[in-house]
């Protein structure tokens, strides 16, 4: 299990580079980072992989971007937007994580979104962003959708991933205080280890449908 | 007014924290308002009353930070928050918690300077771009890029800083 960051954002997104993030990265506590826009490689020993985040684009779009993203070993993650676009985007493969569900309308991740997302593994992120830097009622809605998610996720067991969104070395957080974050939403201690190790899950290769015993 | 007797005192903890970027400098009083501002924010008034956070300590980019026993979670939870102090970017780490300054004092004598092993350049360029250097710790390189309209900081490695 290596313990994930799953979106920061690195220079020119950010202001800081991949190689100083990492190297707050392996201070802080982590093994590897997602980060946007960045070619894969090793740094002061923590794993960079490559993050695509697709936002703001319709569904064709999307589904075109996907098939082009496919054939690398990116993380491609979509921005959440309405029900309906949620579980089409849930069933395309190639997508890993479903981002942005704090800023989704009301009804944009339901049960059957839900169970759809544990049957295709993709996971729901979790952006400590707003936690840390929100404040009043920010901070409470996205509180509020991320207890939804965790209950949703108990009863349906679908992957989560936990993302600082960082464009900044003084946005990322410690694991222990990013653990000390999620038990405000109601995470133990256990859960937040399975969200960390979420990017494991969800870029395994899946089981085969047919298994051959002898 | 005669002091109480130690028994009756109230039992306080105290947690060390790391200010980041380094070479920020602090201001003891604008930093109580930021962790005054950030306990609130998330814990209420009420919760605020009862975990009493008070900025007792400065020495180089450590801060003491009191509180009442048994609220230093709530505490360091509060000060993960924290993001600005007045106009300045800083993130707080928590590095310990104690019962006395004292202790604290000698975890910070402890915690060790990274050894800078030859001389970083004041100015270099990173993605074809001049930067002036504003803070050099080990491999971590702070920079401002050069001339007087933007002073953002940007937060390098050496190994960026030698891409010439």
């Amino acid at each position: 299990m290596k313990i994930t960051d799953a979106c920061v954002y690195p220079y020119p997104n950010g202001d800081s580079s991949v190689r100083r993030m990492a190297l707050e990265a392996q201070s802080l506590g982590f093994d590897r980072l997602v980060a946007a826009d960045t070619p894969p490689g090793e740094f002061y020993g923590i794993e960079v992989c490559t993050g695509i985040l697709i936002r703001g684009t319709p569904l064709k779009d999307l589904i075109n971007r996907v098939k082009r993203e496919r054939i690398g070993d990116a993380v491609v993650s979509a921005e959440a937007g309405d029900n309906g676009f949620n579980r089409a985007v849930i069933t395309l493969k190639g997508v890993h994580i479903i981002r942005g569900i704090q800023s989704a309308e009301k009804n944009a991740f339901d049960h059957v979104t839900a169970r759809m997302a544990a049957d295709n593994r993709v996971a729901i992120d979790l952006d400590l962003s707003p936690l840390v830097s929100g404040r009043g009622i920010t901070r409470q809605r996205a509180m509020h959708k991320f207890r939804d998610v965790l209950t949703l996720e108990q009863r349906f067991e679908f992957p989560l991933t936990i993302s600082s969104h960082a464009h900044s070395i003084l946005d990322m957080r410690a694991v222990r205080e990013i653990t000390a974050l999620c038990s405000l939403i109601g995470m133990d201690i256990p859960g937040v280890e399975n969200a960390f190790s979420g990017v494991d899950i969800i870029t395994a290769s899946p089981d085969p449908a047919v298994k051959v015993i002898r | 007014m005669s002091t109480r007797p130690p028994t009756l005192r109230e039992k306080r903890r105290y947690l060390l924290v790391s200010v980041e970027p380094a070479g920020t400098p602090i201001n003891q009083k604008d930093l109580y308002y930021a962790v005054s501002d950030a306990t609130t924010s998330l814990w209420g008034d009420v919760m605020a009353a009862v975990i009493m956070p008070a900025v007792v300590a400065a020495e180089g980019r450590f801060v003491a930070i009191r509180c009442r026993r048994g609220t230093e979670r709530e505490l360091a939870i509060a000060l993960s928050t924290i993001t600005t102090c007045r106009d300045l970017r800083i993130a707080l780490r928590t590095v310990a918690a104690s019962g006395t300054i004292e202790s604290l004092r000698e975890r910070i004598r402890t915690v060790k300077t990274p050894v800078t092993e030859d001389s970083v350049p004041s100015e270099g360029t990173f993605e074809k771009k001049v930067f002036q250097l504003n803070h050099c710790d080990g491999q971590k390189v702070d920079v401002i890029e050069k001339g007087f309209k933007n002073t953002n900081r940007l937060f390098l490695t050496r190994e960026d800083l030698e891409e010439l």
